[in-house]
């Protein structure tokens, strides 16, 4: 399982390479910057780097590109606590409780927490998958569509997480997300719903959809503001604020660590990635908290518990690169295309062949993790400054940014006319107090839902008892219902605690009252 | 509204958005299934179409209240960000109107006269919108935006961005 030889070659790989090291502060600062930027993916950071790489060895160029990978991972979150517009679909969980933080003024300690998160959980990742990087693509191949499909309902099932004071809304939101999600042409060759848009024959565009969907619930409401916090104490930019929350991160172990497996997991099977890791390890913290009902107010374990999914997931897709040749998604895939540009085929055969090599990538990454420390706390005390601005002129810069960066996903007018399309959505969801996270959800997991329920079918041929011969899938809708079971318990023997001390207390007033009388 | 004893409050506005997500939902599925039935094509998609009729069936009775029930829901509540609510004073909502309607303008606009002049009258009216009058602030401010995001989103990008000037 772990060859000790081929780790202290790759000591040495790392040692005589120190070059190498060079490139991991400018690929962390690319990743960062392009990342925090609304709409612009880190597969287009990656590929707008590509061509650098090729003028580098083979170790400097996977340092450098995978530098850019950490980085881009924890930069999403960024914006999406200062301005609840998250960098990528991978930080939208981070937006619940993240952005509350920062309306409390608490944007420091949320930017620590989610900070230190990404990292400890970058490190927990990558030190997990030098231990099971074999045995890992073993499980990877053996994951299905039936196993997707459970995986996207897991994904689903946030909505219960959500708290809508109207189930039924956030039931119609969810059901509208999901039917948004599917239009275009479904895996079949179907196309529905498109009104004879060719644009919309891939579906719509999940990130000016979701950029759109929130612009309108919280960054129009800016524009009557004279800045994003309004308390002028709470605005500071405090290091030691940042450093105390990176501290704080350390009393939630058990958060820390269920967001990494859940991460790890989700990150390994290729097309899942971190988009839905993060909102899974969310729903089930949240699921498992006894304070589950100050989620989405501030509570920074939702902070931590998404950031954790997204950056271990780095270390789950990297395994599946490595271990199959598979990318896991974008990302992953302009990795791929740098390993063959340097004439190196990843799959079984390189990691039986070149196994010092793949440890020294690991390795590296975990340097990059804790690089990340450093310049992400230099990244964040600049970026925090944005509350600082007044909103009269920070205000049209996010819009145009959030704007233009719809416009750099396919390079199309379509992207801007669905964000204002979308926000226009928003604004009535707002208004008529529908949560807008269903909808952002059901659109960000409707095609894969449609898309593994119907190879799950043809699989089948219909037969639903097809799932007793994948016991992956059953195991995932087992922890799934355990988890559901044990939540609805957990809330019973809440509600009657509470209302046994309610009881109690009237019991207690009821004699006082008579003890007073009598005297 | 009254009816019998009790006066009845109708969210005409709900209603009418109701109705445009029912009529989207009902022409989505007939669309799908106009296509084909086979059930790969409305598998997922003709169950889910259902199932939101039907919760809307249900949200339709919420938009009528007894107006004592009414008041009673409009007390103010905690800040919830899940669940955010709009600005209710009359100067905030013309304001985020105003800065939607000039976001859907600029959006349309982009192709037109180039995303530079477009970025340009869209960063001088939102300023304008969010309260900024001083005309020696208003314009360096927008064209410096201007500038700034058409060339860094030119270096950025490896699609074309038309603009009129830059």
């Amino acid at each position: 399982m772990f060859d000790f030889g081929a780790f202290s070659d790759a000591l040495g790989i790392m040692a005589t390479s120190a070059g190498s090291w060079g490139w991991i502060v400018p690929g962390l600062i690319v990743g960062l910057v392009f990342s925090a930027i609304p709409g612009v993916s880190i597969t287009m950071a990656m590929a707008i780097v590509l061509p650098m790489s090729l003028y580098m060895d083979f170790f400097s160029a996977v340092v450098f590109l995978t530098s850019v990978y950490t980085g881009a991972g924890f930069g999403g979150s960024v914006p999406a606590i200062l301005m609840n517009i998250p960098g990528s679909p991978a930080s939208y969980a981070t937006t619940f409780d993240g952005y509350a933080m920062s309306l409390k003024g608490q944007h420091n300690e949320a930017l620590g927490y989610a900070l230190f998160a990404s990292t400890i959980c970058g490190i927990f990742g990558y030190l997990l998958l030098l231990l099971v990087v074999e045995p890992l693509a073993d499980i990877v191949l053996g994951i299905g569509p039936v196993e997707m499909f459970a995986v996207a309902i897991w994904g689903m099932l946030l909505l219960g997480s959500l708290g809508s004071k109207y189930i039924t809304r956030g039931l119609l939101a969810a059901a509208l997300g999901i039917l948004i999600g599917t239009v275009g042409m479904n895996t079949a060759g179907f196309i529905r719903g498109t009104m004879g848009i060719p644009n919309l024959l891939d579906g719509v565009s999940p990130v000016p959809a979701m950029i759109g969907l929130l612009a309108a619930g919280q960054l129009l409401t800016l524009a009557s503001k004279d800045y994003i916090i309004d308390a002028e104490s709470s605005r500071e930019v405090s290091l030691k604020r940042i450093l105390a929350g990176c501290w704080g991160t350390m009393r939630y172990p058990g958060v820390l660590f269920r967001g990494s497996i859940i991460g790890i997991i989700i990150g390994a099977v290729p097309g899942v990635g971190s988009s839905i890791g993060n909102l899974i390890a969310y729903a089930e913290t949240k699921r498992t908290s006894k304070d589950s009902n100050t989620f989405g107010k501030g509570n920074p374990k939702g902070v931590i518990a998404a950031e954790s999914a997204v950056a271990s997931a780095e270390g789950g897709s990297m395994a599946t690169m490595l271990a199959l040749g598979i990318p896991g998604g974008g990302a992953t895939a302009i990795l791929l295309a740098a390993f063959m540009m340097h004439n190196i085929v990843p799959g079984p055969s390189f990691i039986q062949s070149q196994k010092p090599m793949v440890y020294a990538i690991i390795l590296n990454n975990i340097v990059q993790a804790i690089a990340l420390l450093g310049v992400g706390i230099g990244f964040i005390y600049v970026a925090a400054n944005i509350v600082r601005v007044r909103t009269r002129y920070i205000l049209p810069v996010i819009l145009v940014v959030a704007t233009l960066g719809t416009y750099a996903v396919d390079g199309q007018v379509a992207g801007p006319i669905t964000l204002f399309i979308f926000a226009m959505l928003g604004f009535a969801l707002v208004r008529y107090e529908y949560p807008v996270a269903a909808v952002v959800v059901g659109i960000l997991l409707g095609r894969m839902l449609e898309t593994e329920f119907l190879r799950s079918y043809q699989l089948s041929g219909g037969d639903p008892l097809y799932l007793f011969q994948r016991p992956a899938a059953l195991a995932i809708v087992g922890i799934m219902l355990a988890s559901l079971g044990m939540t609805a318990w957990g809330k019973r023997k809440q509600a009657k605690q509470e209302a046994e001390e309610e009881a109690a207390m009237v019991r207690l007033q009821q004699e006082q009252a008579v003890a007073g009388a009598r005297k | 509204m009254r009816i019998g004893n009790h006066t009845y409050k109708v969210d005409y506005g709900h209603l009418i958005f109701l109705t445009a997500i029912g009529g989207y939902v009902t022409w989505y599925l007939t669309n799908t299934m106009s296509v084909s039935t086979h059930v790969n094509n409305i598998l997922l998609v003709a169950p889910v179409s259902v199932f939101a009729l039907l919760m809307l069936l249900c949200v339709v009775p919420q938009c009528i209240q007894r107006a004592d029930a009414a008041e009673e829901q409009a007390k103010p509540e905690q800040y919830d960000p899940l669940s955010p609510k709009l600005p209710t004073e009359r100067r905030q909502v013309a304001r985020m109107l105003m800065l939607g309607g000039a976001l859907g303008v600029f959006v349309f606009s982009l192709a037109v006269i180039g995303f530079d002049v477009a970025i340009f009258l869209f960063a001088l009216a939102a300023m304008a919108i969010c309260g900024e009058r001083r005309p020696h602030h208003l314009v360096p401010f927008a064209a410096i935006i201007a500038v700034v995001l058409v060339y860094g989103f030119k270096a950025l990008m490896p699609y074309p961005m038309p603009t009129f000037f830059l």
